[in-house]
C-alpha cells in the first residue's frame, strides 16, 4: 500500500508526467487561441452550426481558459511541480554540501579525464581560479568548483512557476473589480467599497496633427463616512495609482451630456449621462430614455447614418431612444436647442463634456504573481547559464596527476574546452609519458 | 532621418546579400577567404543595420518596435547579431551559409511592410514597450539561430565524411550542444519579453494576462521549448528528437509572429 501511495507520488512528481502535461497544456492552448472566446451560444451556433456550437458548450470551449478542464491541468501542473521539487530537495541540499568535497570527488568518474604532468596550470584555463589543496586517502588532490548555485536553477525555476500560477489563479478568483466614470467635478461610489470618487480633472493632450497621446484624470477619493481623510490622485495610460488598496486604472473615455426634464415647463430634473446610459423619469415610472450617443459636431451622412466631424462640440446633437414600461416607443436625433416631449414631460440635452473611466482592481496577489515571475527568471538563469563544473587533480604514481573535469550541462562544449585545458597541463601518460587525453 | 534610414535600409538588403553570396561562395568553391569576407560583410551589414534603426528612433521620435516594418527590421537585426555572434563565438563561419539566407527573408518581408511612421496611442507610450520588444527581438533572434543549427543537425548526417563541409561543420555532439546555447537563450529572453509584457499590460490595460492570441502563442513557444529541455534531459533525447522539436518550436515563434496576426484577432494586432 505503502510502495503503491510512493510510485504515484513519483509519478506525479515525475519529469515524464510534466512533459505529457506540458504538450497537452501547449496543445490546448494552441487549439483554443484559434476559438474567439466569450461568446455567446446563438453566435457560435450561426457561425459553425448547432452540433458545434453544442459541442463547444459541452466543453466550454467559448471561455477554455477558465473551464474546469483547463482548471484541472493546470492543477495537475502544480502538483507535478511541487511534489518534484518536495521530491528532490532533500538530494539537491547533499548534492550541493558535497558538491567541492574532496572525498566525495575521488569516488566519482566523470567522463572527462586525463594524465597531466602540471595540473594546477588546467584550472585557469577553464576559469576555475586558483585549486584548494586537500590530502585524502594519502592522495594529495587539488581541486575547485564553481556554478554551485546552477545545481538550484530548475529548482528555483520550478518554484517560481508555482508560485506564478497559484498567486495569478488565487489574485483572479479574489479580484474585486469596479468602474468610476464621470464628467468634471461629478461624483461616484466605488462599487461597494464605501469610498465616493471625484473626477477634479480630466485631461486630452492631443499632438499638433489631432492625435491623442494621453488621457489623464485627477481625482479625490472620500470615505462615504468622512471616517478618513480625503486623498487625491492623478492617473493616465500606463500611469495607475494606488489609493486605499485599490489600484485605479486609466480606462476609457467617451461622451456624457447633462439631461434636463421638466414637467409642464417646471424643471423636474437635471443630470449627467454618459453615452449608453438611461434616464429614469423621477415623476413617472415605467419612463426612460437612453442617451445612445453624443455627437458634438453633428452631421447626417446618407447611408452612413450621424457621425461627427470633430472633438468639439460645436453644433452638437443626440442619439436618444424612449422606453416606457421597456417597450421602445420612439427613437431619434435631438438637436442641443430642441427637446423631446411626452406627454406633459420635455426632455433636452446639453452641455456635451467628455467623461473619463476609471478601472477600479483590489487585488492582493497580483505583486505576489509577479514575483513568482521573477523567481522563475531567476532560476533559468541560474539553471541555463550558471553551469556548475569542478575541476579536479589527483596525484599518481611517477609524479604524474589524473585530471578530473565534469560540467554536465558543458556537452561537448566542456569535453573540448577540457581537452584543451589538459594540454596546457602537459598531458601524459604514466607507462612511456605520451599524449593521452580522454574525453 | 528617415530618408537616411530608408538608405541605410536599402544598404543594409544589399550588404546582407552580398553576405550572403560570400557565404554560398564559400561552400561552393570550397575556399576559406570567402568566409572571412562573409563575415566582414555581415558585420558591416549588422553594423550599417544598427545605424539605420538608431535612425529611424531618431526620425520617429521614440524606440523603433512599434510596427509591422519596425518589429521585422528588428527581427531581422537580432537573426543577424545572434548569428554572429554564435558564428564568432564557436569559430562556425559555415552556420552564416545557413542563417544568412533566414535573416534575408525576414529583411525582405520588412521591405514589404509600410515603412510610414505612424503616431503611438497612448498605451504604446511606455518604457516597458522598449523592454518588451528588444528582447523579443533576442529570443526570436536566438530561436531562429536554433532553429539554424538543428536543421544542420538533422542534415548532418548526409554531408559525405572528409569533405569541404564535414570539416567546416562540427560533429552532432556539438551541433547538439551548441543548439542547446540558442535555445537556452532564447526561453531566458522569452521569459524576460513574457514578463515585461505581461508588467506593461497591467499598467496599459489593467490586468497582467488576458488570454490574448498573441499572449496564449507566446505561452506555447515558451512551454515548448520548456518541453525540449526537459526532454533533452532524459535519455535518447538528445540530438535527432531534440532537433526535430526545435524545429517545431521556430515554427510556434513564426506562428506567434506571422501568424496570429494574420490569422487571429487581438490587442496585439498593431505589431
Ligand atoms: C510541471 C512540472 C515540471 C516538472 C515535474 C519538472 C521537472 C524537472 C526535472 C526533474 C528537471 C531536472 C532537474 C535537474 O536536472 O536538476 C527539470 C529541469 C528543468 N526544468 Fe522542469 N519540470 C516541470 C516544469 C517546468 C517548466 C514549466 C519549466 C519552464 C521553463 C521548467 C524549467 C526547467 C529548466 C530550465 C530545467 C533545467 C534544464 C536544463 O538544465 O537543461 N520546468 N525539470
Amino acid at each position: 500500500m505503502r510502495n503503491r501511495f510512493h510510485r504515484i507520488v513519483r509519478f506525479l512528481g515525475s519529469m515524464r508526467f510534466a512533459i505529457v502535461l506540458l504538450a497537452v497544456l501547449a496543445a490546448a492552448c494552441a487549439a483554443a487561441s484559434t476559438l474567439t472566446q466569450g461568446q455567446s451560444y446563438a453566435w457560435y451556433a450561426q457561425r459553425y452550426g448547432e452540433r458545434t456550437a453544442a459541442f463547444i458548450a459541452a466543453l466550454d470551449l467559448d471561455d477554455a481558459f477558465h473551464s474546469p478542464w483547463f482548471i484541472v491541468l493546470s492543477a495537475f501542473l502544480c502538483l507535478d511541480l511541487l511534489l518534484c521539487n518536495l521530491v528532490r530537495v532533500k538530494a539537491l541540499i547533499r548534492r550541493t554540501r558535497m558538491f567541492a568535497e574532496p572525498g566525495h570527488l575521488l569516488s566519482l568518474t566523470p567522463e572527462c579525464s586525463a594524465w597531466v604532468r602540471q595540473p594546477e596550470k588546467a584550472f585557469p584555463h577553464l576559469n576555475m581560479g586558483i585549486p584548494a589543496q586537500s590530502e585524502t586517502d594519502g592522495k594529495s588532490m587539488l581541486s575547485a568548483v564553481r556554478g554551485r548555485a546552477g545545481l538550484w536553477g530548475a529548482w528555483v525555476c520550478h518554484l517560481g512557476i508555482l508560485l506564478l500560477i497559484l498567486f495569478f489563479s488565487l489574485g483572479q478568483t479574489l479580484e474585486k473589480q469596479y468602474t468610476v466614470y464621470g464628467v468634471l467635478g461629478q461624483s461616484m461610489a466605488v462599487g461597494s467599497t464605501g469610498y465616493i470618487a471625484t473626477i477634479d480633472d480630466f485631461r486630452i493632450d492631443k499632438s499638433e496633427s489631432g492625435f491623442v497621446e494621453q488621457y489623464t484624470t485627477r481625482f479625490t477619493l472620500r470615505d462615504a463616512n468622512g471616517a478618513t481623510t480625503a486623498q487625491s490622485a492623478q492617473v493616465s495610460v500606463n500611469h495607475p495609482a494606488r489609493l486605499r488598496g485599490m489600484k485605479f486604472f486609466q480606462n476609457s473615455t467617451g461622451w456624457a451630456a447633462k439631461a434636463s426634464v421638466t414637467k409642464n415647463g417646471e424643471p423636474l430634473q437635471s443630470q449627467w449621462l454618459c453615452a449608453g446610459e438611461y434616464l429614469e423619469v423621477s415623476d413617472k415610472p415605467g419612463l426612460t430614455v437612453l442617451l445612445s450617443a453624443v455627437y458634438p459636431d453633428y452631421i447626417f451622412v446618407p447611408g452612413a447614418g450621424p457621425k461627427s466631424l470633430s472633438d468639439s462640440p460645436v453644433n452638437p446633437a443626440y442619439l436618444y431612444s424612449v422606453y416606457y414600461n421597456g417597450q421602445l416607443v420612439g427613437m431619434n436625433v435631438l438637436m442641443q436647442s430642441e427637446e423631446l416631449t411626452v406627454d406633459e414631460y420635455a426632455v433636452s440635452f446639453s452641455e456635451p463634456s467628455p467623461y473619463t473611466l476609471l478601472q477600479v482592481k483590489q487585488n492582493s496577489f497580483s505583486l505576489f504573481a509577479l514575483l513568482g515571475g521573477l523567481i522563475t527568471a531567476v532560476g533559468l538563469l541560474l539553471a541555463l547559464y550558471v553551469q556548475p563544473v569542478r575541476v579536479w587533480a589527483v596525484s599518481g604514481q611517477d609524479g604524474l596527476w589524473r585530471l578530473f573535469g565534469e560540467n554536465r550541462k558543458g556537452g561537448k562544449l566542456f569535453a573540448e574546452a577540457f581537452a584543451k585545458a589538459a594540454e596546457k597541463a602537459q598531458i601524459s601518460t604514466p607507462e612511456d609519458g605520451k599524449p593521452n587525453a580522454e574525453d | 532621418m528617415l530618408k537616411i534610414e530608408n538608405t541605410l535600409f536599402t544598404a543594409v538588403m544589399a550588404v546582407y546579400f552580398a553576405s550572403m553570396l560570400l557565404y554560398f561562395c564559400f561552400i561552393a568553391f570550397k575556399k576559406d577567404g570567402f568566409a572571412r569576407f562573409a563575415v566582414i560583410a555581415q558585420a558591416a551589414g549588422l553594423a550599417l543595420h544598427t545605424l539605420a534603426l538608431i535612425c529611424r528612433g531618431i526620425g520617429a521620435g521614440r524606440l523603433p518596435l512599434t510596427n509591422q516594418y519596425e518589429f521585422a527590421t528588428s527581427f531581422a537585426w537580432g537573426l543577424s547579431l545572434v548569428s554572429l555572434v554564435f558564428i564568432l563565438r564557436f569559430r562556425f563561419k559555415a552556420l552564416g551559409a545557413f542563417a544568412a539566407p533566414v535573416t534575408f527573408l525576414v529583411i525582405g518581408y520588412a521591405a514589404m511592410q509600410s515603412k510610414e511612421v505612424r503616431e503611438l496611442m497612448p498605451a504604446l507610450r511606455s518604457g516597458w514597450l522598449g523592454l518588451h520588444v528588444s528582447t523579443a527581438i533576442i529570443a526570436y533572434g536566438s530561436f531562429g539561430v536554433c532553429f539554424v543549427l538543428s536543421l544542420i543537425f538533422l542534415l548532418r548526417a548526409r554531408v559525405q565524411q572528409g569533405s569541404f563541409l564535414d570539416q567546416h561543420l562540427p560533429d552532432r555532439e556539438k551541433l547538439d550542444a551548441i543548439s542547446y546555447r540558442a535555445s537556452a537563450l532564447g526561453l531566458l529572453f522569452l521569459t524576460f519579453t513574457i514578463l515585461s509584457g505581461a508588467i506593461w499590460a497591467e499598467r496599459a490595460w489593467g490586468s497582467y494576462w488576458s488570454w490574448d492570441p498573441k499572449e496564449t502563442w507566446s505561452l506555447v513557444t515558451w512551454i515548448v521549448y520548456a518541453a525540449y529541455l526537459h526532454l533533452r534531459l532524459r535519455r535518447g533525447w538528445q540530438g535527432r528528437a531534440a532537433a526535430v522539436f526545435a524545429v517545431i518550436g521556430f515554427i510556434c515563434v513564426m506562428f506567434t509572429y506571422i501568424g496570429v496576426n494574420t490569422l487571429l484577432p487581438g490587442v496585439h494586432s498593431y505589431a
